[in-house]
C-alpha cells in the first residue's frame, strides 16, 4: 500500500471508469476491438490500482479464486450445452430476440464463452496479486 | 437404443448402490454393507430372468455411443455371459452377506468406501461379463482394475497392503493398455468391434486372420488376458494381492475378476482360435501357470497364499484347454472353482477371526471349536482334491478327457504323454496342497496364536452360511451329474457355441479315471512325504521369484525418472527459460530446412522505410540496451515494460488495435506484478558470468533473435499472402459463421474455443496452485 492522498484520490476516479470501459470492451468484444481477455486483464489492473491505494484488506474480503472457478463453469457449460443438444461441443450459435426498452438483441452464444474468460482472468490475476501482497515482508 | 431395458439395469444397479452407500456410509454406520448382498441379489434375480426368453435368443441391448468410430453401447446376455453374470451378481451376494459380518464398525466413512468400491467393481465385472462391444469391454474391465486397486488397499494403513494394491493395478493397468491396442487393431482390420460379430461372422474372421497384423492383435490382447489372470509370467500380483479383507480375496481373487482374463479367452477363442500361434502359445502358458501355482501352493504355510497359489494354478488349466481348443466345458471348470475356493477363502476368514492367524506353523486342530467351518472346508477340499461325487472331480475328469482326446496334439505322442504327465503330477500337488490346508488346520493337536483366547468371533450363521451355500453348491454340482442337470447347464452356459458336453459323474471311459486314481495315489504320496518334498523344494529353487524380478523393474524405472527429472526439471527458471528458447529455435530452424518453408521467396523491401519505423527501431534498440545494462531489478523491470510499449506502438503502426490493447495491459499489469514479487528475490547479478557462460548466453539469444527474424520475414512474404490461406478464410467467415466482425475475438472464442478451453483451464490451475502453494506455507510458519 502506498499511503498517498493524491493516488486515492486519483484511484477513486479511475477504478469505477476503467470497470465501465472493461465492461464495455467486454460487450463490444464481437464486433469490435475488446474481447473477454482483455477485458479481463483491464478489471484486474482496476483491482490492482485500487489494491495499491487502499491496502489489501478490501480486496482480500472477496474470494477471487471461486470466480475464476465460476468462470470456468460458464465457458465449460456454453460448451457442452449444444453437445447436450445433439450438437458437436463448443458448437456456437446467434441468440436473436426482442428485450423490453433495450429493442433488438443479437447476442452470438461464444459471449458466454467470452464471460467465463473475462471472469477466469480477473480471478486468476487478483486471487495472484492478492495472495502475494499477503506475503510477509 | 434398442433391446431389453433390463441389461443395461443389471450392469447400472451396483452403480446406484456404490452411490448410495458412499453417500450414507457415515450416517448408517456399518449396516450400511446390506446395499451390497441387496443389490447383488437383484442383479442375480435381474439376470435369471433374463435366461427364461422365450425364444431362446439372447436379449441384446443397444445404444450408439460411438456411430463415427462404429463403437455402439452393446450388451449381450449370451450363454456365457449369462453365467459369468449370474456367478459374479450370486457369489457377490454371498460375500456381502458373509461381509457384514465379518467386517467390524470402523467409523466413520470408511466402510461406505469399502462397499461403494465393492458393489462398483461388481457393477464392472457384469459390464464385463455382459459387454458385446470390445471397447465396451474395456471400459469395464478397466474400471475393475481401478476399483480393485482401492479393495486390495483397504488396510492402506499397511506398507504390504499399499505395495499388493499398487502391484496389481500397475499389472493388470499395463495388461489392460496392451489389450485396448489390441481390440483397436482388431477393429481397425476387420471394421467392427461386435464381440458376436467377430465370433460368427466367417467374412470377418478370414480378413483378419489373412492381415499380417492378426498376430501382433492377439499378443496384446492376450497380454491383457494373462495379466488379469494371473498366467506365468504375471502371476506374483495375485498373491500379494491377499493383504486384502477376506471377503474382497474372496469375491475377487477367487471367484470373480481374476476369471476374466479367462473369460476373455474364451470370448477371443472364436475369434483367434484358427491363428497359429493361439494354440502353442495358450497352452505352453497355461501349463506352465497350472504347473507352477500348485507346485508354489504346496510350499506355502499361510493359507490365503495357498489358496492364491491353487487359484494361479487353477486360471492356469483354464488357459490351457483354451489353449487345446476344449471350450465346452469351460463354464463347468469355472463354476466347480468358484464353488470349491469361494467356500474355502470364507473359511480361511473366520479361520483367522477365531485363531488370530493363518498361518498352519502356528495354527492347527481347530475342528472341536470350528465345528460347522470344518465340515464346511472338509466338503469344499474334498471337491478341490477332485473327489466324486464333487464338482472339482467332473472338472478334473473333464480336463484328462480333453487331453486325452484333443486333436492339438495331431501325431505327435510324445507331446501329449509329456503334458500329460505334468498335469497330473501338478494335480497331485493340488491334492497335497489340500490335504495340508484341511487337515493342517482342522486336525492334529489343537493350537492358536498367544492371544486368540479372547477372539470375539465364534461361528455365527452370517460367517458360515455363505462358505455353506458354496460348498453344497459343489456337492450339487457333483450330485446333478447323475442325472443330466449339470450336463445340461454345462452345456447351455458354454462359450463354444451348440456345445453338447458329455458330463456324467460314473466315468464312461477308462483313461480319466485312471489318471484321476494316479494323481490321487501320488497326492497322498507326496502328502506323506511332505517333511522331505518340502527340503527337496527348497533345494530345487534356483530360479529368482517373479516378483523381485518385477520388483526391480520398477525400482529401475523410478530411479531412471528421478534422474531425469532432477537434471530437467532442476527448479532453476532461467534453465527452464532456456531449454523452451532452445528448442522453439531448434523447431524454427528444423522448418526451414526440411519443413518445406523457404527463404527464397521472401523480399525485403526498403522502399518502405519510413521516418517513424526508423524512430521506432531506434528506440526499441535503445530501451534494451537499458534492460540488458540494469544494475537492479527494478530498473530492468521497469526497462522491460518500456520495451513493451514500443512494441505496442508498432502495433499501432500496423493498425492492430486488438494487440495494442492487449499489450498494454499485459505490460501494466505484468509490471505490477514484478513489483509485488520484487522484495523475494535472490540479489540480482550478484557475480560475473565466466566467458564460456557469457558465450553460451549469447549464442542463445542471437539464435532465438535469428529465428524471430526469420519468423518475421517469412509471415510477411507471399506465401502467407496466397488467396487460399487460413487467414482469409477466418477473416471471410467471421461474420457469417459466427455473428461477429471482431475475427481476432471470433477466432479466440469460437473458431479456436476449444484452444481457449485448454488455455483458460490452465490459467485457472495456475492461480489455485499460487492461492494454494502460498497459503499453505503462511499456515506452516504461522
Amino acid at each position: 500500500m502506498i499511503d498517498s492522498p493524491v493516488l486515492r484520490t486519483a484511484t477513486r476516479f479511475a477504478v469505477p471508469i476503467t470497470v465501465v470501459i472493461s465492461a464495455l470492451i467486454f460487450w463490444q468484444g464481437h464486433n469490435f476491438p475488446g474481447g473477454g481477455f482483455i477485458a479481463g486483464v483491464m478489471a484486474a489492473s482496476a483491482g490492482a490500482m485500487y489494491l495499491l491505494a487502499f491496502g489489501l484488506a478490501g480486496a482480500a474480503r472477496v474470494q477471487w479464486w471461486r470466480i475464476s472457478v465460476l468462470g470456468l463453469l460458464i465457458s465449460v457449460s456454453t460448451g457442452t450445452a449444444p453437445f447436450l443438444r445433439g450438437y458437436t461441443f463448443m458448437d456456437h450459435g446467434i441468440l436473436d430476440f426482442h428485450l423490453p426498452l433495450l429493442g433488438h438483441q443479437h447476442v452470438p452464444t461464444a459471449t458466454f464463452f467470452d464471460l467465463g474468460v473475462y471472469m477466469i482472468v480477473l480471478g486468476t490475476l487478483m486471487t495472484i496479486f492478492v495472495e502475494l501482497g499477503l506475503e510477509e515482508r | 437404443m434398442t433391446g431389453s431395458a433390463q441389461l443395461p439395469a443389471i450392469v447400472a444397479l451396483p452403480f446406484v448402490a456404490a452411490v448410495i452407500a458412499l453417500a450414507f456410509g457415515r450416517v448408517v454406520g456399518r449396516r450400511i454393507g446390506v446395499v451390497m448382498p441387496l443389490a447383488a441379489g437383484s442383479c442375480f434375480v435381474l439376470a435369471l430372468r433374463l435366461l427364461g426368453a422365450p425364444d431362446g435368443a439372447p436379449a441384446v441391448f443397444h445404444y450408439d455411443w460411438m456411430p463415427a468410430l462404429q463403437v455402439g453401447f452393446t450388451l449381450r446376455a449370451d450363454g456365457f455371459g449369462s453365467f459369468f453374470a449370474l456367478l459374479v451378481s450370486g457369489i457377490g451376494t454371498l460375500v456381502g452377506i458373509y461381509a457384514l459380518a465379518y467386517l467390524d464398525d470402523l467409523g466413520g466413512s470408511r466402510l461406505g468406501r469399502f462397499y461403494g468400491a465393492l458393489t462398483a467393481f461388481m457393477g464392472a465385472m457384469l459390464g464385463v461379463a455382459l459387454a458385446d462391444d470390445l471397447i465396451v469391454l474395456f471400459v469395464f474391465w478397466e474400471l475393475t482394475s481401478l476399483t480393485s486397486f482401492v479393495l486390495i488397499g483397504f488396510w492402506y494403513e499397511d506398507e504390504r497392503a499399499r505395495q499388493g494394491a499398487v502391484t496389481a493395478l500397475l499389472v493388470t493397468a499395463l495388461g489392460g493398455l496392451a489389450m485396448v491396442a489390441g481390440f483397436v487393431i482388431v477393429g481397425q482390420v476387420t471394421g467392427t468391434t461386435s464381440i458376436s460379430a467377430l465370433a460368427t461372422d466367417a467374412h470377418a474372421q478370414r480378413i483378419l486372420l489373412r492381415s499380417p497384423l492378426a498376430v501382433p492383435a492377439l499378443l496384446l490382447v492376450l497380454l491383457g488376458a494373462f495379466t488379469k489372470s494371473a498366467q506365468v509370467p504375471f502371476h506374483f500380483w495375485l498373491p500379494g494381492a491377499m493383504v486384502a479383507p477376506t471377503p474382497v480375496s474372496t469375491y475377487l481373487h477367487a471367484a470373480t475378476m481374476v476369471k476374466a482374463g479367462v473369460f476373455l479367452l474364451g470370448r477371443m477363442l472364436p475369434v483367434f482360435g484358427a491363428l497359429w500361434i493361439w494354440g502353442p502359445l495358450v497352452t505352453v502358458v497355461g501349463l506352465a501357470t497350472f504347473w507352477l501355482g500348485n507346485y508354489r501352493a504346496f510350499r506355502e504355510d499361510d493359507l490365503k497364499g495357498l489358496l492364491a497359489f491353487t487359484t494361479v494354478a487353477t486360471l492356469g488349466a483354464a488357459t490351457m484347454l483354451y489353449g487345446l481348443g476344449a471350450a465346452e466345458l469351460d463354464a463347468l471348470q469355472l463354476l466347480s472353482h468358484a464353488t470349491y475356493k469361494g467356500a474355502l477363502f470364507l473359511v480361511v476368514g473366520i479361520v483367522e477371526h477365531a485363531a488370530h492367524s493363518r498361518d498352519l506353523r502356528v495354527i492347527g486342530g481347530l475342528r472341536t471349536r470350528l465345528p460347522i467351518t470344518c465340515a464346511i472346508a472338509v466338503l469344499a477340499g474334498l471337491s478341490m482334491a477332485g473327489i466324486p461325487p464333487l464338482g472339482g472331480f467332473l472338472a478334473k475328469e473333464g480336463a484328462y478327457a480333453a487331453l486325452l482326446a484333443s486333436p492339438a496334439f495331431g501325431d505327435a505322442l510324445g507331446l501329449r504323454v509329456a503334458c500329460i504327465a505334468v498335469v497330473v503330477l501338478s494335480n497331485a500337488f493340488l491334492f497335497a496342497a489340500t490335504c495340508k490346508l484341511v487337515l493342517g488346520a482342522f486336525f492334529g493337536p489343537h493350537r492358536t496364536a498367544a492371544d486368540a483366547h479372547h477372539a470375539s468371533h465364534g461361528e455365527t450363521p452370517g460367517l458360515w452360511v455363505p462358505p455353506a451355500v458354496l460348498a453344497l453348491g459343489a456337492l450339487a454340482l457333483g450330485l446333478g451329474a447323475i442325472g443330466s442337470a449339470t450336463e445340461h447347464l454345462a452345456g447351455m452356459f458354454s462359450s463354444a457355441p451348440g456345445a453338447h458336453p458329455h458330463v456324467a459323474l460314473v466315468p464312461t471311459h477308462a483313461g480319466p479315471l485312471l489318471l484321476s486314481l494316479v494323481t490321487i495315489a501320488l497326492g497322498a504320496a507326496l502328502y506323506a512325504g511332505r517333511a522331505r518334498v518340502a527340503r527337496l523344494q527348497e533345494a530345487a529353487s534356483v530360479w529368482p521369484e517373479a516378483q523381485r524380478i518385477w520388483d526391480g523393474v520398477i525400482a529401475a524405472t523410478t530411479a531412471v525418472a528421478t534422474r531425469f527429472s532432477e537434471r530437467w526439471q532442476n527448479g532453476s527458471l532461467h534453465w527452464y527459460f532456456t531449454a523452451i528458447l532452445v528448442f522453439t529455435t531448434g523447431l524454427v530452424f528444423f522448418a526451414l530446412e526440411w519443413g518445406g518453408l523457404s527463404l527464397q521467396d521472401a523480399t525485403v523491401d526498403l522502399g518502405n522505410l519510413t521516418w517513424y519505423g526508423l524512430a521506432l527501431a531506434g528506440l526499441l534498440l535503445a530501451t534494451t540496451y537499458a534492460v540488458v545494462r540494469a544494475t537492479t531489478r527494478l530498473a530492468a523491470a521497469i526497462g522491460l515494460t518500456a520495451v513493451g510499449f514500443m512494441v505496442a506502438l508498432v502495433f499501432v503502426v500496423y493498425r492492430s488495435p486488438d494487440i495494442v490493447l492487449t499489450q498494454i495491459l499485459i505490460e501494466t499489469v505484468s509490471t505490477i506484478f514484478v513489483l509485488l514479487v520484487l522484495y523475494f528475490m535472490p540479489t540480482f547479478r550478484e557475480r560475473r558470468p565466466s566467458v564460456g557462460e557469457r558465450t553460451w548466453k549469447a549464442g542463445v539469444s542471437i539464435a532465438v533473435g535469428l529465428s524471430m527474424f526469420v519468423l518475421v520475414v517469412l509471415a510477411t512474404g507471399p506465401k502467407f499472402r496466397e488467396p487460399k490461406n487460413l487467414g482469409l478464410e477466418y477473416l471471410a467467415r467471421s461474420l457469417a459463421d459466427a455473428g461477429g466482425s471482431n475475427a481476432v475475438n471470433v477466432i479466440i472464442v469460437d473458431f479456436r474455443a476449444m484452444d481457449t478451453q485448454g488455455e483458460i483451464t490452465v490459467l485457472v490451475v495456475v492461480g489455485l496452485c499460487v492461492y494454494g502453494l502460498l497459503r499453505a506455507r503462511r499456515r506452516a510458519s504461522e
